[in-house]
C-alpha cells in the first residue's frame, strides 16, 4: 500500500523534471478550454509553414492510412462531407446531406456544380462515381472495407449520385465525412492510375506542387477553387518535424507558423510564450487498455479460449478496472492536459450521453479477486509502446494495480512488432488508442463486435453484437442515442476494453497568423488562414 | 607482365577490388538486416486499420511474398540499372529522394569537415607550440568539451541561442546554394558547428600529439640548427610530417561524420541522408533504407579508398604493396 504513493511521487517528479526541461516556464496547470477558431482579420499573401508530427504516407485518398495525410488533404482534397466544430456532418463537395430511403438501403445526394479539380477537370456525378469506385476496387485500397456496404454507385443526373447499399448502414455518412469521402480528379486517375500519389489532383483551396520525402510537401493557392476568394495565403508548406521540442523551437523562432498534434509537455511550455497561441479540441477517439479475452489464434479467426485469469473471469477484469484512477493517471502522466474517459462515444458529439467514470475502489477490487478465487498477486503482462509517455502510463498502471493484488509486468514493444503480436493474439494486455469518428459506430463496431476487424482482444458478447446491429440499422438520432448509451454500458460490463483517457488535439500557432480552424476531428484547416496585419509572410 | 594483370595486382587495383567486394557484402548484410527486424513489414506499412486484402496487395506490390534470395536478386538486378525501387510509404521513387538528400548531407559534411580541419589543426598547432602555457590549457579544455557534449543538446542550445534568443540564424530547413548562396550558408552554419565540433576536437588532439612528436625529432632539431625561422620549422617541417597522422584520423572519422549527421539533421530539420534514413527505418520503408544505406556505405568505402591511396602521395616513404 505504501509503494503506490512512492511510485506516484516518483512519476510526478519525472513529469515535473520533464516539464522543467522545457523551453519556458509552464503555463496553466490544466488544459485550456476548447478553442477551435482564431477569427482575427487577415491580409492576403504569404506562405504558412505547418509542422507535422510525422511524414504522411501516400498522398492517395484510396491508399493512405495515416491521420497526418488527412491533415494535408484538408488543404488540397475536399470530401463529400465534413465535420464542423460541433461535430455535425455538413456538406463539402456534396451539395446537401444525403436522402436516405428504401429502409436505409439507398443514399442519394447532389454534388456542387461550381467546383473544378486542380487539373481543370470538372466535378460532377461521374467524377464522384469514378472516385468511389476506385476506393472500392483499387487493389490495396484502405477504403474498400470502410464502404463495403456500397453495392453500386450510379449517376442519376449530371450532378446527382445514388449509392445502393447491400444492407442498411447509417454510419456510412460518417465514413463519407472521412477519408472515404475524398474525391480525386477523374482525369488524374485515368492518367496516373495507381501512381496518383506522385501527382495528386483534387478540389481544394491549395494544389500540390512538390514533395520531398521526410521533409516537406509544398502546396500553392489553386485559382480554380470554387471558394478561392476566401483563400488568403499564397501557399502552404507541410514540414515534418518529429520531435516535439524541435517543433516548438521552430514555432518560437518563426520558421514554422503552426504546430500540429503538440504533446502535453510542449503545450504547457508553449503556453508561457506570448508570441504563440493555442487551439485545441477534444479528440473523437480514446486511449485504453485492451485485454485479450478471446484472441487465441489471431484476429481473423473466431474467438477462442485464452487461458489467463483475465480471460476466464470478468470479475478479475472488473477488479483491474477498479484499481485504476483515471483522473490521477491524467494528472501524473499527461499533466492534466487530457481528459479521463470511460466509454467509446466521445462527449460533445450528437449521439453521446453523459457518462460518469467509476472511481477507484481498491477494497471492492480485492473482494472481487477473492470471490473469483484467484491467487494473488494476479500476473499480467502489459504491452506498451516504446514512447516516454506510454512508459509513464505503464508505470502508473503498474503501481495502482499492485495495491489491488495485481503483478503487472511491462513489456515495451516497438510499433510494428507490437502490432504483429497483437494481431496474432500473442499478448495479454496492451495500451493503445483509436483516432475516432463522430459517429459512435466508428469507435465501436469493428473494435468490440465479434466479427470486428479491429477487435484485438476478441471480445464476443451477444448483447454487444445485438446493440451494434441495432445502432447500424437505425436512422432516428434519438433512438440511436439510446442504443449507444446501452451499448456503452454493455461494453463496460465486460471490462475487456478499459477506456482510460481521451487525447485533446492541440495546435500551437504563431500569433502572426489567424483564421486557422480546428474542427471536431482534430484536423487543422488553413483554408481561410492568413497573416494578420504586421505579421511576416 | 600483362598491363591488366599488373593493374589488378597493383596496390590501387587490389584496393579497388576490395572496395567492390565490400559493397557487395554490405548490400547483402543490409538486405538481410532490414528483413530480420521483428514485426510484419506489410502490416507496419498498412497500419492497424487494415484488411487481409490490403496486406496481400502490399506484399505482392513490393515483392514481399517472394523468398529473400529472389527479393535480393530482383533488387540487385534493378539497382545496377539505377532503379532503387519505389518508397513503399510515399509511393515516390527512392532514387529521387536520395538525389534530393545527397547534396544536403555532402554539403553539411564538407562544411563540418572544413570547420574541423581549420579549427582542429589550428588549435592543435597552437597547443603544441605553446605547450605548458594558458593557450594549450584553453585548447585542451575546448577540445574536451567538443568531444563530450551530446550532439542533440548542443544543437538545441545553439537553436535556442542563435535562432530564438538572438535570431541571427534560421532554426531549421535548407535552401539550395544555387537558389540563394547567403541563405544556404546561414542555414548550414549552426548544423556544421554541431557536426564538426566533435571532429574538430579529435583533430586538435591528434595534431597536437603529432606536432609534439615531430618537434622533438631530429629533423626539426636539424632545421632549427640550420637557422630556419620558427614559421618555416613549424609549417614546412613539423606540420607537413604531422599531417599523415591527421589525415588517417580524418579518414576514419569521416564515417562518423556521416552517421553523426543523423542526429544533426533531426535537430535542424535538414532533409539529408540522416533524416531520410531515420524516417525510413521507423516506417519500415525497405526500399528507402536499402537505397540510403547503400549510398552511404558506398561513400564511406570510397572515402577510405581515397585516404588509402592518398597516403602514398603525401608521404613517398609509404609503399603499401605493389612494386617496391
Amino acid at each position: 500500500m505504501r509503494r503506490l504513493p512512492i511510485a506516484l511521487a516518483a512519476a510526478a517528479l519525472l513529469t515535473f523534471a520533464t516539464g522543467c526541461g522545457s523551453l519556458s516556464p509552464p503555463g496553466e496547470n490544466t488544459a485550456a478550454a476548447p478553442r477551435l477558431v482564431d477569427a482575427r482579420p487577415v491580409r492576403d499573401g504569404g506562405i504558412a509553414v505547418i509542422g507535422l508530427k510525422s511524414d504522411p504516407d501516400k498522398l492517395d485518398p484510396s491508399l493512405t492510412g495515416t491521420l497526418v495525410a488527412r491533415t494535408v488533404f484538408t488543404s488540397m482534397c475536399e470530401q463529400l462531407y465534413d465535420v464542423d466544430r460541433h461535430n455535425r456532418f455538413v456538406p463539402q463537395l456534396a451539395a446537401s446531406l444525403p436522402k436516405i430511403s428504401d429502409g436505409g438501403r439507398t443514399f442519394t445526394f447532389d454534388v456542387r456544380r461550381d467546383a473544378r479539380f486542380s487539373d481543370g477537370a470538372k466535378l460532377d456525378a461521374e467524377a464522384v462515381k469514378t472516385s468511389l469506385e476506385r476506393h472500392l476496387h483499387l487493389r490495396g485500397s484502405g477504403r474498400a472495407s470502410e464502404i463495403d456496404s456500397v453495392q453500386k454507385v450510379d449517376t442519376v443526373g449530371p450532378y446527382t449520385v445514388r449509392l445502393t447499399l447491400k444492407h442498411p448502414d447509417t454510419p456510412l455518412l460518417g465514413r463519407l465525412a472521412n477519408t472515404a469521402g475524398l474525391i480525386m480528379s477523374p482525369k488524374a486517375i485515368a492518367k496516373y492510375g495507381s501512381d496518383f500519389a506522385a501527382h495528386p489532383s483534387c478540389v481544394g483551396p491549395f494544389k500540390y506542387v512538390k514533395r520531398v520525402i521526410g521533409d516537406r510537401i509544398e502546396l500553392t493557392k489553386d485559382p480554380l477553387y470554387y471558394d478561392a476568394d476566401k483563400v488568403h495565403l499564397d501557399g502552404v508548406v507541410y514540414k515534418t518535424i518529429t520531435d516535439g521540442n524541435i517543433r516548438l523551437a521552430n514555432l518560437r523562432s518563426g520558421d514554422v507558423q503552426i504546430g500540429d498534434q503538440m504533446g502535453p509537455v510542449e503545450v504547457r511550455s508553449g503556453m508561457g510564450d506570448k508570441t504563440l497561441q493555442l487551439l485545441n479540441t477534444p479528440s473523437l477517439g480514446y486511449m485504453a487498455v485492451t485485454l485479450n479475452v478471446g484472441n487465441a489464434q489471431g484476429i481473423d479467426r473466431k474467438p477462442g479460449r485464452v487461458n489467463t485469469p483475465f480471460a476466464r473471469d470478468v470479475r478479475v477484469r472488473e477488479a483491474f478496472d477498479l484499481s485504476l484512477d483515471r483522473a490521477l493517471i491524467n494528472k501524473i502522466v499527461f499533466q492534466d492536459m487530457y481528459e479521463p474517459a470511460c466509454g467509446p462515444v466521445p462527449p460533445g458529439t450528437p449521439l453521446s450521453t453523459p457518462v460518469t467514470c467509476p472511481g477507484r475502489d481498491v477494497g471492492k477490487a480485492k473482494r472481487l479477486l477473492k470471490a473469483a478465487g484467484v491467487r494473488t498477486p494476479v500476473p499480467l503482462e502489459l504491452m506498451i509502446n516504446t514512447t516516454p509517455e506510454d512508459n509513464r502510463l505503464g508505470q502508473v498502471i503498474q503501481a495502482m494495480a499492485k495495491d489491488a493484488g495485481f503483478d503487472v509486468r511491462l513489456r515495451p514493444t516497438e510499433f510494428a512488432t507490437g502490432l504483429t503480436r497483437t494481431l496474432a493474439g500473442d499478448f495479454q494486455a496492451r495500451t493503445g488508442g483509436w483516432g475516432g469518428q463522430p459517429d459512435p459506430a466508428g469507435n465501436i463496431d469493428s473494435l468490440v463486435g465479434t466479427t470486428g476487424s479491429n477487435n484485438q482482444g476478441k471480445l464476443s458478447d451477444p448483447e454487444v453484437d445485438r446493440l451494434i446491429e441495432a445502432g447500424r440499422s437505425t436512422a432516428d438520432p434519438a433512438k440511436r442515442r439510446d442504443i449507444y448509451r446501452k451499448l456503452t454500458a454493455a461494453i463496460n460490463r465486460q471490462h475487456a476494453v478499459i477506456y482510460l483517457y481521451r487525447n485533446i488535439n492541440y495546435a500551437v500557432a504563431s500569433k502572426d497568423i489567424s483564421g486557422i480552424a480546428l474542427s471536431g476531428d482534430g484536423l487543422i484547416r488553413v483554408k481561410e488562414a492568413g497573416y494578420v496585419k504586421g505579421g511576416q509572410g | 607482365m600483362n598491363p591488366v594483370v599488373r593493374l589488378l595486382t597493383s596496390y590501387p587495383g587490389r584496393r579497388i577490388g576490395q572496395a567492390l567486394l565490400t559493397m557487395v557484402l554490405v548490400s547483402i548484410t543490409v538486405f538481410a538486416g532490414v528483413r530480420a527486424m521483428p514485426g510484419d513489414t506489410a502490416q507496419a506499412l498498412a497500419g492497424e486499420q487494415t484488411s487481409p486484402e490490403v496486406l496481400s496487395a502490399i506484399r505482392e506490390e513490393y515483392g514481399l511474398d517472394h523468398n529473400i534470395a529472389v527479393q535480393y536478386w530482383d533488387y540487385v538486378r534493378h539497382a545496377v540499372t539505377g532503379d532503387f525501387g519505389t518508397s513503399a510509404r510515399s509511393g515516390l521513387p527512392v532514387l529521387d529522394s536520395i538525389l534530393d538528400a545527397l547534396p544536403i548531407t555532402l554539403e553539411l559534411a564538407a562544411l563540418a569537415l572544413l570547420l574541423a580541419v581549420v579549427l582542429g589543426i589550428g588549435a592543435g598547432v597552437v597547443a603544441a607550440v605553446r605547450r605548458g602555457r594558458p593557450e594549450e590549457w584553453l585548447a585542451n579544455a575546448v577540445a574536451l568539451l567538443g568531444m563530450s557534449v551530446p550532439t542533440f543538446w548542443l544543437g538545441m542550445l545553439l537553436v535556442l541561442t542563435f535562432a530564438i534568443a538572438v535570431p541571427v540564424f534560421a532554426a531549421s530547413g535548407f535552401v539550395p546554394f544555387g537558389e540563394d548562396p547567403v541563405e544556404n550558408l546561414s542555414r548550414l552554419v549552426l548544423p556544421a558547428i554541431v557536426l564538426g565540433s566533435g571532429l574538430a576536437a579529435v583533430v586538435m588532439r591528434q595534431t597536437r600529439a603529432a606536432m609534439l612528436d615531430a618537434m622533438s625529432s631530429d629533423y626539426v632539431r636539424t632545421a632549427r640548427a640550420k637557422g630556419l625561422s620558427q614559421r618555416s620549422v613549424i609549417g614546412t617541417h613539423a606540420l607537413r610530417n604531422s599531417l599523415v597522422t591527421v589525415i588517417t584520423v580524418l579518414g576514419l572519422q569521416l564515417g562518423q561524420l556521416i552517421s553523426g549527421a543523423v542526429v544533426t539533421e533531426q535537430v535542424f530539420v535538414l532533409p539529408g541522408f540522416g533524416k531520410l534514413t531515420i524516417d525510413a527505418v521507423f516506417t519500415r520503408d525497405y526500399a528507402m533504407v536499402q537505397g540510403v544505406v547503400l549510398f552511404t556505405s558506398g561513400a564511406y568505402i570510397l572515402i577510405n579508398l581515397l585516404v588509402d591511396l592518398l597516403y602514398s602521395v603525401i608521404d613517398p616513404r609509404i609503399r603499401l604493396g605493389g612494386s617496391r
